[in-house]
This record gives structure tokens, C-alpha cells and sequence, in this order.
């Protein structure tokens, strides 16, 4: 029997797409690299189906990317080995929502779209990345690492436990969801650790190559009703290290982090590309953004005292940065991103990255914010050399765990659909990567060109890892050629 | 559990079996209390751990070992014997261990070297050399017996006085500056006392602590007799090892408590600060130096009073009657600071280990005499710690802390100044 | 007996003669009985003298020695304080490789984290980040244990209740793998620096630690990273003489303890929530009852006369104390906030707030996790379920229940539900359950508290469906291995089989239990080995 068959036993007729358009739909993705064409698209109906093509594709060898989201921009679900893609969108279902125990169990498919608007009602939510696509899902992007945008628990990672099909086909749940008889048991997966070991880490970061994800717990925080904004304008980088370190490491503040004016604008503009081209000139070089919010209990009273400590830190370490609670220039004085910060980046909207040229390639890495600076000058020094105007470039600082440490993004503006500028893009990514990784940057979750430079670099890593990958996928299968294996 | 009798005597080791059972190593013994903890630097206090590092030169590990022991897993040999005298009995890990448990550390350890000797295989031939010149002459030295009241040559002393002044063997032939600044503190205070002259033999501290608990017994049933016999109530020294012989290991040797011995044993500072509250001494010199303290073991975390005990111990471990704890707790502590803080012009600084959680200034336990470079080591530890906090000079209040840091002093070049308290206060009070 | 002359003299050339001795006087001083798991069944069965005992002070040495370990298949036992009853070599002829050398301690201040070799422990570790003004949390497991060996396996405390827990402190290090080669995680994988955890792709941490983990049969974490968290800056002071030392609160109102006695234990629990739904707080837990009959006691006995009462026993159920810590890490202001949160909540709830000293003797710096073997002078956690706070609650109760079937010769604790507290603020509770007995071995019965320990509890939380993985090492694998994840064990032969195939990095961990119970009468292991566990 042939594999669409047997495909088509697991999920039904309908699920299993071969036409040479669905293909071509899934070749490719929202970002720099070249298509490559599936051999089959499965559309998993319900979690059972995950394993079971998985067996499959174990018994016959086949490669299997999974796919989550509607939106994908650095090519990991390209199937470049061909195979079956996987597409988990359909599992679409918040499966509790556990308001007590602040917990929400997904499957793969909810998107951010979604899961904003359930948990709203409840007046609570997951915290997210900076404006994450609505398509986009909530699983993958804190499973492929994404920096939430609020920096203040010490406790950072949202993501709790799940349940996993490993690339050798077995069914697994993790840390407490990983009890007997789950989820009809008085554990309800909130603790990550274990059984064990902590399988809960190996997933992550791995573009889909160490198994699919059939649910996960994560953890919920209240849905600020009473906010204030601030923002801190300037025009050199090395000044916002100060206020960086010091605001989140009294506990102050909701949402915190640092844009350029060009990120900035392509975020506020209301009308395009006017509002675009009125707020890149008007605006500071930089902007460092952050939300004050009050909790269910006393919430004035909560906003009182962080303002307070938000203008004794500044008096005693950053007295020349300008604190506004409006952006002159700006209709409204960009308060409306507060609200914005909460709800992911209008559907019916071109996506913001994707605002000024069309497309966007980030690259981005984890570093120490004082070196941020020169980090920036780098990309500085360079970009021209590639013919990159730096007046489209982005830029996008987010604090991690207090600003211990951050999430540091350059935003390269392109035309998709001109195949040059397209390549020159990725040279240009490809290059200065390179030079950033030489710098001491920490590219953790290297995706596409960059994955060679790093894995070569990370000897002893490499070798465990390849190691560890044949344990979990004996046959190679989950999304081969994908980072070093 | 059922029911044993056991008793605080430690001629036999199977009274302490029950503590090197219930030892669970969690070196309480090793580290400076936690809350105390200094970080990542001084934060020990076992000289004889950090110097050694394997865990039989700890006090859980020579538990463990005293354990295997009494249960026949392994015999004395000479790497055994090398543990078990490495070793300062500083009483750190005895007070370390009653923070949290009840375990009697102390006398197990002692308790281990009685019946090293008792076996053949100890003490160190050094201690055996010593113990051979205070049997001959009744002092470590091996001087001459009719010198030990050289010292007092001019010195008024009163044959009625309830003083009894006990000098010690440094303070008598080698240290001569302590016993008389100490007679001179004495006297300006209007403090009538006597000396023992060659009546006072060695207290046996350095066979007590090495083991040697016969020959300690008849140093010391001699100058508990002839204590009784001058009818003094109240014994004075400014030695801390003395000091806690006297007070601690006499009675502790005859299995009673230091109340059964019918006199009182003080140190010089405990007279001193009592005579400060009362306001018959006055420090008239001013003395500009930025000093710091050195707590005697034996005078600070193991001078409380021994309390003799005998009973059952019951299921749980519990005790009946409750057996009497030492934790270290009550230890003198505040009276030498307190002295320091008065004289004027001294600018006083605490080491960062200080009382209970206070280095060994390495000598004690017979570890000057056997194994001399390991006592000068821990000295230097403890001289690094008195620079670090700036102090131009180490105050202390025994003879033998102030001998081994000044053997140090001599070997490295230091410029710290070691001095006995009892030289300070003569110098305020001059 | 004892090792090949050559491994011998091949090691004492890496280390230097005086870290490594075979000496069996020495020996006997590494023989088991030590801290968590202390005279339980494994630890008086199953200890064995290692043959050679060494002192390694760099990751290169550790290297050389688990190469020459690895050459010549002799079995080794990593180990740096010495806290669990994994930590004794259980085969013949191993070598203990004693990491207290290993003690480098560096901060990274503006980056709030601390490299750690295995020989530091958490008071210093707390200190030097006090001073700092930032703190760690010193776990249950006591101030005296190793900072990396517990991030690696362990690290619950109430001050996880904002620290998170420890799995998500741990950062990049050093990690030599059964068979001597270096691994470095985390940042550490492309940089000399470890100041974060994730290395690219899968992450290996998920390799590394747990719940709980490896206990040093995975090779040896040589260097280690942790996080450090922002603390308030007014320092804290320790004052008294042992034992009555305790760190003394600043007068600014930066950090305060507050003992609530709640009517109810469901509104103790209650309470919980709602205080970690409001965001307050930074360390919320249930105090038993037995630990206030401890605090009070000055001695074991002492301890009795107040237990030994029908005071205490009423007490378990009447009496439902919730201590709670707050931190202005903003300010004076912010603890004012908080205050007035906590006590809104509280009110709702018509708790009394008791009397409160302004101090810490346990938690921030010290952890007197060695009291617990005070009371009767054996102890060990049988549950420690973290979940949510009501699964950890049910847990307890539940043991409560069936705990009379085997005091003793477990001590009787009058029903006690066990000790509970939030983590992560609110995001999971954490239950421990205390067994405490009377060791000595010629009692009636005393296998029932081993039978309890391995095999009564695991299987009764395994039915419930409760997460007590911390049983993963103190239960049959065949039985919690097989009943979690489900089938966790294999994923353990997996990984033991592809980096050590020889088993002789600290053999037979974790597979001791199995072991332990196969050569005992009172285990039916078909009950567990052939259970299906699929439908809970």
C-alpha cells in the first residue's frame, strides 16, 4: 500500500492533500529561503492521528515537518528532503482554561488570534511576544524560544508541560502532566521538571526536529485593566543601558523594552505608508517603552508606587532621559500600544515587519545588554556595505528575566518578490551573523544559513546533540537537514 | 529503640556510639554558621578539614571512622592515628553541631583518643616526650620544677587570700610578662591572691587532650588537692587552656560536673570586666592602635561547665534525665571585647570568624607539639583574617595562641603585633 | 581488590599525590549514612569503602580521571557535599571523586548570575549575592549543599514561590560526560561565557536535570552557572550566639514575615491563590506544626514534653498557621502595597495575624535541614508532590490517611497533612510529606518504613495521579519509572546506554531501588512491574 493510503487511513481522504498547488502553498514560507516541495500535506484531525503518521513515517523512512502555524518566516517547514508536512492547525482547540491554577492547555494549532480573545473574557491572558502574527501559534513560538515581552517574572518561560509524540513514535507527557490517568487527575501539568529528566527542554528550540507537540500547559497572568504607558526617547543607544538594567530589577512595569524609530513607526503608523513616513522622521532614534499596570487588588495604588520608583531610579542613575507618558508628534501620543501590546498584530492587517517593503528578516540572538551597543555599531559598520539603507533598519531590544539578559533583533526590510534583493538579504544575514556570533553573540535558536555556522562552532554541543537525536529519532525522520542532523 | 544506660564517661567509646550514628554530615561541623557565613572566603572553621581535605580529618568522617571501630571494620594503623591526632579539638565542630543537633562531638572525638592510647597506638611520640617532662619536672618545658614560681620574684603574694592565682607552664617559665601583668591587674584592683609555686604541676591539658587520661588524672588530682589545700574557692588564670582543664576536663576526667569540685575556676577576663561593672578598674592610657581579638577555643565555645550525666536513652534517642547539652552558646565571649572597646584610643575590629565560629589559632589538641607545621598553617590562616580587617594588632587571651601566632609572625615576616590581653590591660592601667 | 596499579598511578599524575589516596582508614569515612536518605534501607544494605578516593581541583582533572575511569571500567561516584544517600558508592572497588576543591565562586553582577563549581554551597553563595543586593533561594535541602548539585537535581524552597523553580535558574557550564569528553552547555557552547542556559537548538539541560535528575550518573558538572535574582539593598544582619542565630531585618520596611492563623486549612489554602493572584509576596507557606514544637525546643527532650500533649495532637487540626514574606525590592512604598493586599485578603478570610519576629533563621540564608533529623533521629520527605496547590493538598490528605498502617514504627504526627507552599506566585504549589522514625535496627517492623518510603507511597501517588517524581529516586524504577511520562525509565536506559554503556559513572543509580528491593521479602514487585499504568 502506498503512503497516501495508508495517510489516508489515519486521517481520512480529505486530510491528505497531494494537489501540486497545495504543495507549492507549503514549499515555502514568509521569509529568505528557497522552496522546497513536499511529497504529501497531512492534515492531522485530531492529536491520535500525530503518532500514528509518525509510525508511518518511521516504517517507510519518510521525512515529517510539522506545521503549526499559518504564518512561518525562517524556513524551518520548508521540506527540503521532500516528505509528509504535517500540518497541526486544525488542532485548534483549547482544551481548559484553569483560571484558578492560572493554567491554559492548547493544542498546536491555536494562534495567538485566537487564544487573546478566549482568555479576555476571563480577564486574563498569556503573556506574548512583542506583536506576534494573529496566525501565528502559540505553542510553536514559545517553543522556538520567542522573548515574552514582559521581563519582570523572575520565572520567565510560559511554557509548563506537554504532551509529545517523540520522533520514534511514542506518546509522552512531561513534568506533572506526566501523572497517570492525565488530565482526569488531581495534577494538573504545571510543574515542567521531569519525570526525571527534563524532557520538557529538548523540544525546544528544535524546529520540530525532536517530535510534535500534541498539548501544552501554559501559564496564565491577569489581564491588566487600569495602565499607564511611558516612554523614554533619545538618540544615542548607550543610553538606554542604564534604565535597561535598573527598571525591571525593582519589579517595576508590565511590558519593557526598546525600539528604534524605524520599528517604532512601522508599529504606530495608522495610515500607510503616510503615518510611516511623518513618524520615522519625527521620531527619537529610540524609544524605550514600558507599561505600568495595575492587579485585580488595589491597582491605583500598585501604579503609585512603581511611578514612583520608576522617577527615584531615574533621578539616582538615568536623570537626563526623558520619561513622557506621551510621544509628541504622535496622534494620541502612541498610547493606543498599550492596548495594542495586549492582542497580537491585526489580522486584517499587512503584518508590521512585513509593512515597509513586504517582507522581513530578523536576526536576532541572545546577549548581554551592555554590549548591545556594540553589537548595533557592528550592524552599523556593515549593513551599508551590503547597499542596506540604514534608515530601514529595524531595531528591537527586549529585556529577558529582568534584564539579565535580552533579546536583541535586527529587522532587514525586502522586497519579497525581487529575487536579488531577496539574495542579497541573505547574504547579508548569512555575513553578519557571522560576525556577530565572532562578537560573542548567542545565536540559540539558529534557523536556516545559520545553522551550520553555529552547530560548527558549538563542538561539544553538536556532538552530544547528534547523539541525543538518534536516541529520540533513530530513523532521522523529524524534519531532517534542518539544524545539524 | 530499647532502652541503654549510658553515661558521659569517656574511658569507654560505646557511650558515644549513639552520636557517630546520627551523624548525618552536614557539616555543621566544617562550615561558620550560616547566618554568619562570610561568602565565598573564611568560611570554615575545621583547620584540620581544610588543611587535609579528606573527609577523615573532618569530625563526621572521624566519627565514621571511631564508628568502624567499635564495630570491628578496621583496626588502629598509622594513617588511622595520623587522623585522629590532626586535629586541634577546637571544639568548632561540637558547637557547629549542637546549632542544629544534639550530638556530642567533643567528647566522642576525645573519647576516640583515650582509647587510642588505651590500645598502644597512641599518642605521637611528641606527646609522649611531654608527657614524660611534666611527670619529671610537672611542666611541658621539662624546667626545672622550683622555677616555676621564678616569675614572682618581688611580687606580693597573700597565703590567706581565697585567690588562687594558677599560672600555667608558658605563663611560668616562658611567658613571664603575662603572670606579671597579670599580678599587677590583680593588685590594682586591691585583689589579694596566692600561687601555687612548685605545687602547681602542669593542668594536663597536654595529655588530657592527647589521651593520656591516666597521667592526666594525676596531674590533675595533685592541683585539685592542692587547690583544696589552700582553701581557696576561686581559681584565676589567664590561661584559656588551663582555664578549661581546670574547669572542664577535671571534672569531666573523675565523672563529675565542674559544680561538684568545690572551687570556682574564672579567667582574667571574666575578673576584669566584673571589676570594670563595679568600677574598681580604671583604664588611664590611652593606647592608639586599631586592634582585634582572638576568642581561645578553650576559653570561648568550650568553657562552658561540664555537667556530668548519666541515664537512659529511650526510644526516639530521648534522654532520661534529659542529658545536659554544652552548645557553646555561653562561652566568654563579650568580656575581652568588652575590656578592648574601654581603653581608650583602641579602635576595635571583630575578625569576620569571631566566638563559636572562630578559627584555631592551631596549637591545641597537641597539634603544636606532633605536628608543627600544620599549627603554624592554620595560624597564618588566621593572621590573614586579622589583615583583612586592617588590625595592626591580635589581641588574645592564652599563652599558647599568642606562642603559636607569634612562631608564625616570626616565619613570615608579618609586622602584626601579638599581644595577651593581660599585657594590654597592664598597659592601660599603669 | 581495589583498582589496577596503573589507573592508580595514572591519577595521582593528574591530580598530585596528596588529592588522591587508597588508603582504606580513609575510606571508611566515605561509607553512605549521609544527609537525605540516611538510614534507609539502601543506605544500610547497599554502602561499600571506595577504593580510591580523589581530589580533583579543575575540569581538566575530572577529565583525566573519568577517561582513565572510562578506560579502565571502574565505576566512580561524583560527589560535593555529600547530602543524599546517592552520593556513597554502592559497588566494590569505585572511585569517589571528591569535589570540595572545586569551590571557585564568581559573580556576575550587572548580569545577575554566579558560576559556581561544585564545592561551593548556598550560604556562601547567598552572601556574596546579598552583598550584592541580589539573593538566590537556598534550598530545603539545606545552606550546606552544593549550589550546582542541587540546581542540577533538586532547589524547592518558599522563596521559589519568586524565584521560580530551579530548573529555570540553571545556566550555561561545564558538563563531563560519563566518558571523560566536555560538553558545554548553554552559552558556554559558543562563548566562554555561561551567563545563559539555552545552547542552540534541543536543549540539553533537558538532558542534565530533572525531577530529580542524575545524582552523578551522568558524569560531572564541573562548572555551573546559576541565576541570580534581584533582592532589596539594605542587607541583612546576623545577630546571636549559636544555635539562637538569626539574620535580623532591616528597620526600613524593606522586608517583612507575617504568621497568620487561618480558621480553616481550606482557607489556608484558599488564601494562596488569592494572594498569588495578586501578584504579592516573595515566599507564602504552611507551617506544621511539628516544626513549631521544634523552633520552640531547646533539645530533643524538650521537644517531647511539648508533643508528648494533647495541645500538639488538637493542634494538627485546629491550628492552621500561613507565613508569609514580603519584599519591597522597589521600595518601602511597594511593602506598604503589599502589606495592604495581604491584609485585605486575610480579613476576607478571618485570619488572626500572629506575632512575628523580624528575623529569618531558616530560609533566606540558612536552611536548617538537618533539624529534621533532630525529633528522632531518622527522617526523610516521602512525597514531595509539586503541581498546583490543591493537587499537592489532596496529595497529603491523602497520606495522612494511610500513614496509621505504619506508625510506627513511623513516628505518629497526629494525622499532619504534610508542608505546603507556592511556587512560581501561585503557578504550583509544592507539598512535602515527613516521615520521621526511630533508626535503630532492633525495632518491630522496621522494613514497614522502607516499605512505605519505596513502595506505599510511589504506588498510592501513582494511582491518584499525583507527581511525586522526587520518588523517581526512592522507588523502584520498575514501578514510578514505568507509571510516569509514561515508561520515563526507558528514555533512562537510552541515554545511560548511548553515554554510558559500561554503567560506571555511579552505578546503580537509578536503578538502586530495583536492586535494593529485588533481595527483599516484603516487595511483591509483580504488583508494580506488571501494572498497567495507561489508564491511571
Amino acid at each position: 500500500m502506498d503512503l497516501k493510503n495508508e495517510l489516508q487511513k489515519i486521517v481520512g481522504a480529505g486530510n491528505v492533500l497531494d494537489s501540486p498547488e497545495i504543495l507549492e502553498e507549503y514549499s515555502t514560507d514568509n521569509g529568505i529561503y528557497p522552496p522546497g516541495m513536499p511529497t504529501v500535506v497531512v492534515k492531522a484531525g485530531k492529536s491520535e492521528d500525530v503518532a500514528k503518521v509518525i509510525n508511518l513515517a518511521n516504517k517507510n523512512s519518510t521525512p515529517v515537518i510539522p506545521v503549526s502555524s499559518g504564518v512561518h518566516f525562517q524556513g524551518c517547514t520548508i521540506p527540503y528532503q521532500g516528505g509528509i508536512v504535517l500540518d497541526l492547525s486544525n488542532l485548534n482547540k483549547i482544551l481548559e482554561i484553569d483560571p484558578p491554577n492560572r493554567r491554559v492547555r492548547i493544542e498546536p494549532g491555536v494562534t495567538w488570534g485566537q487564544i487573546t480573545d478566549e482568555l479576555a473574557k476571563e480577564n486574563i491572558r498569556v503573556i506574548s511576544p512583542l506583536l506576534p502574527h494573529a496566525d501565528r501559534s502559540v505553542i510553536t513560538d514559545y517553543l522556538e524560544r520567542e522573548a515574552p515581552v514582559v521581563p519582570k517574572y523572575e520565572f520567565a518561560e510560559p511554557l509548563m508541560t506537554y504532551e509529545i509524540v517523540w520522533p520514534n513514535g511514542e506518546v509522552f507527557r512531561t513534568g506533572s502532566a506526566s501523572v497517570p490517568g492525565y488530565p482526569d487527575s488531581p495534577a494538573k501539568g504545571t510543574n515542567p521538571a521531569g519525570p526525571g529528566l527534563d524532557f520538557y527542554r529538548l523540544p525546544q528550540g528544535a524546529q520540530g526536529t525532536m517530535g510534535v507537540i500534541n498539548w501544552a500547559n501554559l501559564k496564565l497572568e491577569y489581564l491588566p485593566k487600569i495602565n499607564k504607558i511611558f516612554f523614554m526617547p533619545f538618540e544615542d543607544i548607550n543610553a538606554a543601558i542604564e534604565p535597561i538594567y535598573k527598571i525591571p530589577r525593582v519589579h517595576i512595569g508590565q511590558e519593557f523594552f526598546l525600539l528604534n524609530h524605524v520599528d517604532l513607526a512601522l508599529i504606530l503608523a495608522k495610515q500607510w505608508p503616510d503615518d510611516y513616513d511623518r513618524l520615522s522622521d519625527i521620531l527619537p532614534s529610540w524609544t524605550l517603552i514600558l507599561t505600568i499596570s495595575g492587579p485585580p487588588r488595589r491597582p491605583e495604588e500598585r501604579i503609585e508606587y512603581e511611578k514612583e520608583a520608576l522617577f527615584d531610579l531615574k533621578k539616582q542613575y538615568f536623570q537626563d532621559m526623558p520619561i513622557l507618558e506621551a510621544l509628541p508628534g504622535v496622534p494620541g501620543g502612541g498610547r493606543e500600544l498599550i492596548h495594542m501590546l495586549r492582542k497580537p498584530w491585526p489580522k486584517e492587517e499587512v503584518y508590521w515587519k512585513n509593512r515597509l517593503s513586504g517582507a522581513c528578516q530578523s536576526l536576532f540572538f541572545i546577549a548581554r545588554p551592555e554590549d548591545a551597543p556594540s553589537f548595533y555599531e557592528k550592524v552599523v559598520d556593515e549593513a551599508p556595505k551590503y547597499g542596506y539603507p540604514l534608515e530601514d533598519l529595524g531595531v528591537y531590544l527586549q529585556p529577558i528575566e529582568q534584564s539579565r539578559v535580552c533579546h536583541l533583533e535586527f529587522n532587514m526590510f525586502y522586497d519579497p518578490d525581487d529575487p536579488i534583493e531577496r539574495e542579497k538579504i541573505r547574504i547579508m544575514n548569512r555575513e553578519l551573523a557571522q560576525d556577530l556570533l565572532d562578537m560573542g553573540a548567542i545565536f540559540t535558536r539558529p534557523y536556516g544559513d545559520l545553522a551550520d555556522m553555529v552547530y560548527e562552532k558549538a563542538t561539544s554541543y553538536t556532538t552530544a546533540l547528534k547523539r541525543v537525536k538518534k536516541m529520540f529519532d533513530p530513523n532521522n525522520i523529524m524534519n531532517p537537514g534542518r539544524l545539524c542532523f | 529503640m530499647p532502652e541503654e544506660y549510658v553515661k558521659f564517661d569517656l574511658t569507654d567509646m560505646k557511650n558515644f556510639e549513639y552520636d557517630m550514628k546520627r551523624c548525618v554530615r552536614c557539616k555543621g561541623c566544617k562550615w561558620v554558621d550560616h547566618i554568619y557565613m562570610p561568602g565565598a572566603t573564611y568560611s570554615t572553621r575545621c583547620p584540620s578539614e581544610k588543611r587535609y581535605l579528606f573527609d577523615s580529618f573532618s569530625a563526621w568522617g572521624r566519627l565514621r571512622l571511631a564508628l568502624s571501630l567499635l564495630n570491628g571494620r578496621i583496626e588502629f594503623n598509622d594513617r588511622f592515628v595520623e587522623a585522629i591526632y590532626k586535629c586541634q579539638l577546637c571544639g568548632a565542630c561540637d558547637a557547629g553541631c549542637k546549632r542544629n543537633l544534639d550530638l556530642e562531638i567533643g567528647s566522642a572525638l576525645e573519647s576516640l583518643r583515650i582509647k587510642c592510647v588505651a590500645d598502644g597506638f597512641g599518642p605521637m611520640p611528641e606527646h609522649k616526650a611531654i608527657a614524660e617532662k611534666i611527670e619529671k619536672e610537672h611542666n611541658v618545658f621539662g624546667g626545672p620544677a622550683d622555677n616555676r614560681d621564678k616569675w614572682a620574684k618581688g611580687i606580693q603574694t597573700d597565703d590567706k587570700a581565697e585567690f588562687v592565682y594558677f599560672v600555667g607552664c608558658y605563663g611560668s617559665y616562658k611567658m613571664q610578662g603575662i603572670p606579671k601583668a597579670t599580678a599587677n591587674i590583680l593588685k590594682a584592683t586591691g585583689q589579694s591572691f596566692k600561687i601555687m609555686g612548685s605545687d602547681e604541676y602542669c593542668c594536663g591539658y597536654p595529655l588530657y587532650s592527647t589521651g593520656q587520661i591516666e597521667k592526666a588524672k594525676k596531674a590533675a588530682q595533685h592541683n585539685i588537692d592542692t587547690i583544696a589545700k589552700s582553701g581557696a574557692k576561686t581559681v584565676i588564670t589567664a590561661c584559656a587552656e588551663c582555664y578549661k582543664t581546670l574547669k572542664v576536663d577535671y571534672p569531666k576526667m573523675f565523672n563529675k560536673s565542674t559544680s561538684d569540685m568545690g572551687y570556682q575556676v574564672i579567667h582574667l577576663v571574666e575578673f576584669v570586666a566584673d571589676q570594670m561593672e563595679k568600677g574598681t578598674i580604671k583604664f588611664k592610657n590611652n593606647i592608639d592602635m586599631r586592634v582585634t581579638y582572638h576568642d581561645a577555643c578553650n576559653l570561648a565555645r568550650m568553657s562552658e561547665p561540664w555537667v556530668y550525666w548519666e541515664g537512659k536513652r529511650k526510644l526516639y534517642g530521648i534522654t532520661e534525665p534529659t542529658a545536659p547539652r554544652r552548645k557553646g552558646t555561653h562561652g566568654v565571649y563579650h568580656q575581652p571585647r568588652n575590656i578592648l572597646k574601654a581603653i581608650p584610643g583602641i579602635d576595635y575590629v571583630d575578625m569576620i570568624r569571631i566566638r563559636e565560629n572562630a578559627w584555631c589559632c592551631g596549637a591545641g589538641g597537641g597539634v603544636a607539639e606532633a605536628f608543627p607545621e600544620f599549627a603554624q598553617w592554620s595560624a597564618e590562616e588566621r593572621l590573614e583574617e586579622v589583615d583583612e580587617v586592617g588590625a595592626a594588632a591580635l589581641i588574645t587571651a592564652c599563652p599558647r595562641c599568642k606562642d603559636n601566632f607569634s612562631k608564625a609572625i616570626n616565619a613570615s615576616g608579618d609586622n602584626i603585633k601579638v599581644m595577651d590581653i593581660a599585657e594590654m590591660i597592664n598597659e592601660a592601667i599603669k | 581488590m581495589g583498582i589496577p596499579q596503573e589507573a592508580y598511578k595514572a591519577m595521582e599524575d593528574i591530580v598530585g599525590s596528596q588529592y588522591i589516596t587508597d588508603d582504606q582508614v580513609i575510606a571508611q569515612a566515605y561509607v553512605g549514612r549521609l544527609g537525605h536518605g540516611k538510614d534507609t534501607g539502601i543506605d544500610l544494605e547497599m554502602n561499600v569503602p571506595p577504593a580510591v578516593i580523589v581530589l580533583p581541583r579543575t575540569t581538566k582533572e575530572v577529565q583525566g580521571i573519568l577517561k582513565i575511569a572510562h578506560r579502565y571500567k571502574i565505576n566512580y561516584v561524583p560527589a560535593s557535599s555529600f547530602w543524599i544517600s546517592h552520593c556513597a558508592p554502592k559497588r566494590p572497588n569505585s572511585i569517589v571523586l571528591d569535589l570540595k576543591r572545586m569551590n571557585d565562586l564568581e559573580i556576575d553582577e550587572e548580569n545577575m548570575c554566579a558560576i559556581c563549581g561544585p564545592g561551593v554551597i548556598f550560604s556562601q553563595l547567598q552572601e556574596e549575592a546579598i552583598k550584592r543586593g541580589m539573593y538566590t533561594t537556598t534550598p530545603g535541602g539545606g545552606s550546606q549543599v552544593s549550589v550546582v548539585a542541587n540546581h542540577i537535581n533538586w532547589g524547592l524552597s518558599p522563596l521559589n514561590y519568586r524565584n521560580g523553580v530551579p530548573g529555570r535558574r540553571v545556566l550555561g557550564g561545564e558538563w563531563v560526560l560519563p566518558d571523560g569528553e566536555l560538553l558545554r552547555i548553554g552559552s558556554m557552547s559558543t562563548s566562554d561565557d555561561p551567563f545563559w542556559g539555552e545552547g542552540p537548538g534541543p536543549d540539553l539541560r533537558g538532558l542534565l536535570r530533572g525531577w530529580i535528575g542524575w545524582f552523578g550518573a551522568m558524569g560531572v558538572v564541573t562548572k555551573l552557572a546559576v541565576k541570580l535574582l534581584p533582592f532589596h539593598d539594605e542587607g541583612l544582619k546576623p545577630v546571636g550566639i549559636s544555635p539562637h542565630t538569626t539574620l535580623q531585618f532591616p528597620e526600613k520596611k524593606r522586608i517583612r514575615w507575617y504568621n497568620f492563623v487561618m480558621p480553616t486549612r481550606e482557607s489556608l489554602v484558599e488564601c494562596m491563590y488569592d494572594i498569588g493572584k495578586a501578584e504579592i509576596a516573595a515566599a507564602l507557606t504552611k507551617v506544621p506544626q511539628q516544626w513549631r514544637y521544634i523552633a520552640k525546643a531547646g533539645c530533643r527532650e524538650d521537644f517531647w514534653e511539648g508533643w508528648n500533649t494533647n495541645e500538639a495532637r488538637k493542634s494538627i487540626n485546629n491550628i492552621h498557621i500561613c507565613r508569609v514574606m514580603l519584599v519591597g525590592y522597589a521600595s518601602e512604598e511597594q511593602l506598604e502595597y503589599e502589606e495592604r493586599v495581604l491584609m485585605d485578603i486575610m480579613d476576607s478570610y478571618g485570619a488572626k495575624l500572629g506575632r512575628t519576629r523580624q528575623s529569618d533563621n531558616s530560609w533566606i540564608k540558612n536552611a536548617d535541614s538537618a533539624t529534621m533529623w533532630m525529633m528522632t533521629g531518622a527522617y526523610t520527605s516521602v512525597q514531595v508532590t509539586v503541581d498546583t496547590v490543591d493537587c499537592g493538598v489532596k496529595g497529603g490528605e491523602g497520606l495522612a490517611r494511610e500513614k496509621p498502617a505504619f506508625t510506627p514504627p513511623l513516628m505518629d504526627d497526629y494525622g499532619e497533612p504534610g508542608w505546603f507552599q507556592v511556587s512560581e506566585i501561585g503557578h504550583m504549589g509544592y507539598i512535602e510529606f515527613l516521615q520521621y522514625w526511630d533508626p535503630n535496627p532492633n525495632q518491630e517492623n522496621l522494613y514497614k518504613k522502607d516499605e512505605w518510603n519505596y513502595i506505599k507511597v510511589p504506588t498510592l501517588d501513582a494511582e491518584w495521579g499525583m507527581f511525586n517524581a522526587f520518588n523517581m529516586y526512592a522507588s523502584p524504577m520498575n514501578l514510578t519509572g514505568k507509571a510516569y511520562g509514561p515508561e520515563c525509565r526507558k528514555w533512562f536506559e537510552k541515554v545511560k546506554a548511548e553515554f554510558d554503556p559500561d554503567k560506571i559513572s555511579n552505578d546503580p543509580i537509578p536503578w538502586d531501588v530495583d536492586e535494593y528491593v529485588d533481595k527483599v521479602d516484603w516487595v511483591n514487585k509483580e504488583d508494580y512491574i506488571n501494572r498497567d499504568w495507561s489508564k491511571g
